[in-house]
């Protein structure tokens, strides 16, 4: 491809500046922000968390979107229709990696910040079943025959999307009959001290998600290139089958 | 109104292959009783007889859910035997006829098992109901119906998946979370009386929303899955 | 805070944070080594 070696510098490029991000983010974090008075240092986990979490609420509208996407040109343009598929497997996994290292991060922050591992609140289990979701859609990628995968999950990332707000929805009315503790600040309420860290980690880890799903994408263009290479010498070689 | 023929007739022959073995409910039934079982031991039921009533909405709703699931395998399997399916693929009625047939077929079949399964819980479980117990019978079809119109539709979906019997559950359950919150709390609101009578109508309006928007998206969706080679 | 007190393993929340970011770095890095050996496995032109 000739385009190859442009996209190819600026993923180098795109790369480079994420990781300068996320190191003024570090720096951010761990040295300029201040110290917060109930929990001390241990808060600092919350600008890595926080950038998670609001990322792994992003990254599965991409997926969404790319396979509606997919079902749309599926029939009308395969060749798109591929792509979209490539994003949405992607963008799956790296909300599948978000949506874990949040839940994980929330878990060992919540134990010494407020003496329990966890709570059924909206919030939590909302980003839980996210997981979930995500987790039956790779395996179903995984167990599905082969010329049906991007169907089947384009039309279950349809179900997941549908079914998150409800999720987030009926948890919160169960928790204003039955409330159980809660995580975290109550909506908004950030020290402007803090804000720094938090925009800055928030922006490098949603370019190091980019570059993660790009880079993801690309191996998946490349399988399906292989792939269709493959076919191609088999069906040559079945022709060339004297008859 | 041809469509209603169409969804009566694929109705009609489920039920005829169902009564001609009766495999589905005889399993559903048996497994069933069984969770009853192994619940009152887990849980000691005379022992503890108000928090038995305080979780048995929710013993009754996930025995109901994993019974459901060994039926919902094989209401499709039998659709692949003498290549079924290929027919139903080319025949002019449209797909979603099919699948709205078989899913009230399988909420016919569960509804039986929960009619035999009430007295039984009644009985083992020591239950009085505390509050409104006509509000169940409104509960228990539009909960049934939750399971098993995503049930049917993901039982097609992983029809030629390898573990298909393991991946119905991984991607059912997930799904089902909020209904399953929703006739919980409406069913041991009933059961205990403790919840405000508008707390409950809330939830079964939610449940009956919850019920509508995925059997919408169900019918809208099943051409593509039968269709997806 | 400063350098000095970044390397000062003493208290357990110290340890924890570090962890916990480590934890996090880690975890990117594993997915991303993933990517990368699978797209060496990958012929493609």
């Amino acid at each position: 491809m000739a385009r190859s070696s442009t996209l190819r510098n600026i993923s180098w490029l795109w790369l480079a500046a994420t990781l300068a991000v996320l190191v003024v983010g570090f720096r951010q974090a761990i040295f300029v922000a201040p110290m917060e008075e109930t929990m001390g240092n241990l808060q600092r986990i919350f600008y890595y968390h926080l950038a998670h979490a609001i990322l792994s609420l992003i990254f599965p509208y991409v997926n969404v979107a790319a396979s509606l996407a997919y079902l749309y040109w599926r029939h009308r343009d395969p060749l798109k229709a591929l792509g979209a598929d490539a994003l949405a497997v992607a963008s799956a996994e790296v909300t599948v990696l978000y949506a874990g290292i949040c839940l994980a991060t929330g878990v060992l922050w919540g134990k010494p910040a407020w003496g329990i591992w966890w709570t059924w609140d909206a919030r939590l289990t909302t980003e839980l079943i996210l997981w979930l979701l995500y987790v039956s859609y790779l395996l179903l990628r995984r167990f599905s025959p082969s010329g049906q995968t991007g169907v089947l999950s384009a039309v279950l990332a349809v179900f997941a999307a549908i079914d998150v707000p409800i999720v987030f929805m009926s948890i919160r009315w169960w928790r204003t009959q039955h409330p159980a503790p809660v995580f975290g600040p109550e909506g908004g309420g950030i020290d402007p001290a803090m804000a720094p860290a938090v925009l800055w980690n928030l922006a490098g880890w949603a370019m190091w998600g980019i570059f993660l799903i790009g880079f993801r994408f690309a191996l998946e263009r490349r399988r399906q290139i292989a792939e269709q290479e493959a076919a191609l010498l088999a069906l040559e070689a079945s022709l060339e089958t004297p008859q | 109104m041809r469509y209603i023929t169409y969804v009566l007739d694929h109705l009609r022959k489920d039920l005829r292959l169902e009564w001609r073995s009766r495999d589905s409910i005889n399993g559903m039934l048996f497994f069933v009783l069984l969770m009853v079982v192994v619940f009152s031991i887990a849980f000691d039921p005379a022992g503890y007889p108000t928090v038995t009533r305080q979780i048995s909405g929710g013993i009754l709703w996930v025995g109901l859910l994993f019974a459901s699931m060994t039926a919902l395998n094989q209401s499709w399997t039998r659709e692949q035997r003498n290549q079924v399916l290929e027919a139903q693929r080319m025949a002019p009625s449209p797909a979603s006829a099919l699948f709205v047939g078989k899913a009230i077929a399988n909420m016919l079949f569960v509804l039986a098992v929960e009619a035999v399964l009430a007295p039984i819980f009644v009985v083992f479980f020591n239950l009085h109901v505390l509050g409104n117990a006509w509000l169940l019978a409104l509960i228990l079809p539009l909960g049934t119906w939750a399971l098993v119109v995503n049930g049917t539709f993901f039982a097609a979906l992983g029809l030629r998946a390898r573990n298909r019997e393991l991946l119905l559950p991984l991607i059912l359950l997930p799904l089902s979370l909020p209904a399953v919150l929703m006739m919980v709390q409406a069913t041991t609101g009933v059961l205990t009386g403790e919840l405000d009578p508008i707390y409950i109508r809330s939830w079964i309006t939610q449940l009956a929303g919850y019920d509508i928007i995925y059997t919408a998206v169900c019918i809208l969706l099943f051409e593509t899955v039968l269709n997806a080679e | 805070m400063t350098w000095q007190t970044f390397f000062d393993f003493s208290t357990m929340a110290h340890r924890h944070l570090v962890f916990v970011y480590g934890g996090v770095i880690a975890t990117q890095l594993v997915y991303l080594g993933w990517i990368a050996r699978n797209w060496n496995r990958t012929s493609g032109r």
